[in-house]
This record gives C-alpha cells, sequence and structure tokens, in this order.
C-alpha cells in the first residue's frame, strides 16, 4: 500500500452509481495510492467494548507529512479508531484490539511495545481544551520533563544539568509552531487556564508538540470553538502537515474538506466504507452510502 | 430524506435551466423562421425578448452562487450546481445568437436568400440544443457523447454552405452583376454571419452536453 503510484489513477474509472454493491465500491479504493510513504499503516484492525463489535475490519494506511481526515455520524468508531492509533484504548478495560498498526514498520500492539516512547512519537490533541492548571510555560515543559529531556530545578541544579535555557527554547518554539506565541509571549506564568478556549486548545497543540512527536492525533480539536478560533487552528493543522503527519477527526465535513489531503468515510457499525483523496471523497465518491452521508441525505 | 428544503432549491434548479432552455430553444426557432419568411414583426419579437433571457440568466445564476455560499453543495449536487452555472451561460449566449439571427431577417432585402439550407442547418443546431437538454435533465452520459458527434456533422454543413455562399458570389461577378456591388456584400457577410451563428449553436449544444457529462460521470472529457 505504499506504492508511488499517482492516486489519481484509482479514481479515473470510478463511477458513482447506486447499484453497485459494497463490495465493489471497496474493491476500487482499497487499491487507493497515494504518493510518499506511509507513516501508520493500519490492517485488519478490530475493536470490541464488550460485545458490541466497534471497528470492523479496518484496513489502511495513512501517508507522512500529511493531513488525514476521519469523518463519519456519531457512534460509527472513528474516534475509537484514533485511539487506537497511540493505544490510548489499552486504558479502557472492556476494549479488546485485534489486528495491526505499524508506525514506520514496527508493530505497536507488540507486548515489547515501549508505551511512554510511543506516546511521545504519537501525540494527541483531544475535543475539549484540557491544559493543566499550571502556567503556560510548565504546560509546555511538563512532557519533555517528564521524559527526561529537560532538567530543571534544585537537584539539576547541584548535578550541573539545569536546562532553564533549553526550556525557554522549547516553549518559544512550541508557541511559536502552534500560533500562540505573539498572543501570550508577555505572560508565560499566568496561569493557562486564564486562556480563551481558542488558545485554550492551541496550547494543548504546542503541548503536544514540545515532545517533539511525528504524529498528531486530534479528536475533534475545533467543535468547542468559534469560527475565528477555529480558522486559527485550521491554518495551524494545514501548517503542521509539512513536518508532522496529522489524523484529524471531526464532525464538520467542510472543515475535512478544507483541511485534508485524503479522507476516511467511517459509516455505522465502525466500518471504514471509502478512504480516497479528499477532492474524490467530496467530489464523487465511489460509494452510494458515503454519497448519501457527504451530501446529507442520510446521517 | 434530510435537507428537504435544499433538495428541493437543487432540484429547482435543474427545472429552471431546463425551462430557460426550452425558452432560448422557443427564439431560436422564431428567428430562423424569421429568416425564412422574412416576417420582421417575428423577429423583432425575438429581438425584445432576449431582455427576458438576460433576467432569468442572472436570477438562476444567482441561484447558484447562493447554494455555493450558503450550503456548500458536495458530490453529485457539487456537480450539478457547478454544470448548471456553466451551462446557464451557453444557454445565454444562445438567446443572445437568436437575438442575431432574428437581427439579419430584420435587415435582409427581398428576394436575395442563397442556394444555401440556411434553414436545415438551423433546424439541426435547434434539434441539438434540445438534445443536450434532455441529456441534462436525465443526465445520461452515453447522449452527451453522440451529441459532440454529431456537432462535427454541423461544422461540416456550415463549411460547405460558407464555400457555396463565396463561389456564389464570385460567378454573380463573373455575370457582370445583377445587383449592386453595394448590397451584394452585404447579404453576402450577412449569410455568413447567419451560417457563423449556426455553427456556434451547436457549438453551445456542445459544451451543454460536455459539462452534462461532468454533472453524471464526473468525466472531464468533452471539456476543452
Amino acid at each position: 500500500m505504499t506504492d508511488t503510484e499517482p492516486a489519481s489513477t484509482a479514481s479515473q474509472t470510478t463511477t458513482t452509481t447506486a447499484g453497485e454493491t459494497d463490495e465493489e465500491v471497496r474493491a476500487e479504493w482499497t487499491d487507493y495510492r497515494f504518493d510518499g510513504q506511509a507513516k501508520l499503516s493500519v490492517e485488519n484492525l478490530n475493536v470490541w467494548y464488550g460485545d458490541d463489535h466497534a471497528i470492523k475490519d479496518v484496513s489502511m494506511d495513512i501517508p507522512e507529512n500529511s493531513v488525514t481526515a476521519l469523518i463519519g455520524p456519531s457512534g460509527c468508531g472513528k474516534s475509537t479508531f484514533l485511539r487506537c492509533l497511540n493505544r490510548m484504548n489499552d486504558r479502557i478495560k472492556a476494549a479488546r484490539i485485534d489486528g495491526s498498526v505499524e508506525l514506520d514498520g514496527m508493530e505497536i500492539y507488540d507486548s515489547n511495545a515501549n508505551l511512554v516512547e510511543l506516546r511521545k512519537r504519537v501525540g494527541m490533541v483531544f475535543q475539549s481544551p484540557n491544559p493543566f492548571p499550571k502556567s503556560i510555560r510548565d504546560n509546555i515543559s511538563y512532557g519533555p520533563r517528564k521524559h527526561g529531556d529537560i532538567n530543571k530545578g534544585l537537584l539539576a541544579r547541584l548535578f550541573g544539568r539545569d536546562d532553564t535555557a533549553e526550556e525557554t527554547e522549547l516553549v518559544e518554539r512550541s508557541l511559536k509552531q502552534a500560533a500562540l506565541w505573539d498572543e501570550v509571549s508577555d505572560r508565560l506564568d499566568d496561569n493557562a487556564l486564564g486562556l480563551s478556549g481558542g488558545q485554550q486548545q492551541r496550547l494543548c497543540i504546542a503541548r503536544a508538540l514540545a515532545t517533539d512527536p511525528e504524529v498528531i492525533l486530534m479528536d475533534e480539536p475545533a467543535s468547542a470553538l468559534d469560527p475565528i478560533a477555529t480558522s486559527k487552528i485550521e491554518d495551524l493543522v494545514t501548517e503542521l502537515a509539512e513536518d508532522y503527519t496529522v489524523v484529524i477527526v471531526t464532525h464538520n465535513m467542510q472543515q475535512a474538506a478544507r483541511i485534508s489531503d485524503q479522507t476516511a468515510v467511517f459509516l455505522t457499525g465502525g466500518e471504514l466504507v471509502e478512504y480516497d483523496d479528499t477532492d474524490k471523497i467530496f467530489e464523487n465518491p465511489a460509494s452510494q452510502r458515503v454519497e448519501d452521508y457527504v451530501t446529507g441525505k442520510f446521517g | 430524506m434530510a435537507r428537504e428544503p435544499y433538495q428541493e432549491a437543487l432540484a429547482d434548479l435543474r427545472d429552471d435551466v431546463l425551462a430557460m432552455g426550452e425558452l432560448v430553444g422557443e427564439r431560436l426557432e422564431m428567428a430562423l423562421d424569421a429568416l425564412e419568411t422574412g416576417d420582421e414583426v417575428l423577429a423583432r419579437t425575438v429581438v425584445e425578448g432576449d431582455a427576458e433571457v438576460n433576467d432569468l440568466y442572472l436570477d438562476l445564476e444567482d441561484r447558484c452562487i447562493d447554494l455555493f455560499a450558503l450550503q456548500q453543495p458536495v458530490a453529485s449536487d457539487l456537480r450539478l450546481v457547478a454544470a448548471s452555472f456553466k451551462i446557464l451561460t451557453d444557454l445565454e449566449r444562445i438567446g443572445d445568437l437568436a437575438s442575431n439571427l432574428a437581427g439579419y431577417a430584420m435587415t435582409a432585402s427581398e428576394g436575395l436568400t442563397p442556394e444555401v439550407a440556411i434553414d436545415d442547418i438551423g433546424r439541426d443546431a435547434n434539434a441539438l440544443l434540445e438534445r443536450s437538454l434532455e441529456a441534462y435533465a436525465t443526465g445520461d452520459a452515453a447522449a452527451c457523447r453522440t451529441i459532440a458527434a454529431a456537432d462535427d456533422d454541423i461544422d461540416t454543413l456550415c463549411q460547405h454552405a460558407s464555400e457555396t455562399v463565396v463561389r456564389d458570389l464570385i460567378e454573380l461577378e463573373a455575370d457582370d452583376g445583377l445587383w449592386g456591388v453595394e448590397q451584394l456584400l452585404d447579404d453576402v457577410s450577412r449569410v455568413l454571419l447567419i451560417i457563423r451563428d449556426l455553427e456556434r449553436v451547436g457549438d453551445h449544444a456542445v459544451n451543454i452536453a460536455a459539462r452534462t457529462l461532468y454533472m453524471a460521470e464526473n468525466s472531464t472529457d468533452l471539456i476543452y
């Protein structure tokens, strides 16, 4: 699935028809090819919450340095799928996961996989901004300190390993990457909870960037924000894709259309129904069910 | 079905584009009749009626823009609105051409219809317009491809007709002229313009078919 054939070859032959079976439609897009390398490769992923089969046999490759949107109606499993990509579902006792997820060819569900290292490489931003009730500066440096990348405080000073200068540089770089620096540079020691919702969400993105991840997972990062704050997040996502692999779950189909390079459509029952270039999904989807969903006739 | 007012707006857009197409087809038919019979009153009706076509065009264009801005159509809905938006322009141009043809009928001198089958070419071009509108109404991709092929026949007829007119001109000159040179040049150039305008009606019908093919199958094969 990491072939470098142009993506357009699959879309040339497809037509939107009501008569095609799901199997025929699936046969069209499972050949989906994109330019570049796959960062994440998901093979035959199944997730159960107790008896509920939440994700059904999903396979897809996610290309590096691009934005992949996951869309679908509520309860279709898109957030569950997203959480599988950095093993957040491990924390849910009732969840049972079967299948394979590879990050740069390494199986993340391997029993020897280092979860701390995985979550450092695959960061996450949630729907509601959730900054720590600490200063803006501490919110950014918390992760790198936990990972031991930054040493600060009395002990560090005693051992001659005080990284205050590195911390200052990291805080500035992360906040600039998250397009928040100009708004908070003069109040880094203020409590983060004093920021607006949109600023808090960009702070959470800066916090995720501070651990130097390779993949950033976003679960409806703008759904609680006003249109101006939303557009800032959307601009930011587009910029981040130059250096990071972004996977974003969104209820807002126009947002997916605006900012993503490829779109995966999950429909009720945890099924990945279609995955293709975003313009193909929104201009000429292969599946009639996807057509009905994106045009608002269903879902 | 969800978004009912939106779905109704899409259906109304399609119906009204077809209604505009029908109106333009009628105007073209009247212009051809006026050319054939020299009926000045009929010709004037067509020329004066062009404002109605223009108003319809602006109204429908506005509705397409509203749908884009307010409803953000996607997939087949997007292709319907985008295709209709372009087809409207072709229909408006055919309306202008009908008006031109009627104008020629008003200024033509009596008894100077050259021996070319203008009426036949006109009926063929109008039939092609009708076929393209039928294809749009039903989303018939196969019909769109046959329309493009049929236009080649109209182009050939137009080319032959133009050659005939020029040949007649040369022969008339050789006969030392039955009419004044000025009058002759006026009539010949008018006939050449009529032929050119009819050929353009065919081209616009092909454009409509090309956008309809995009609408039906997301294919840009006929768009060039």
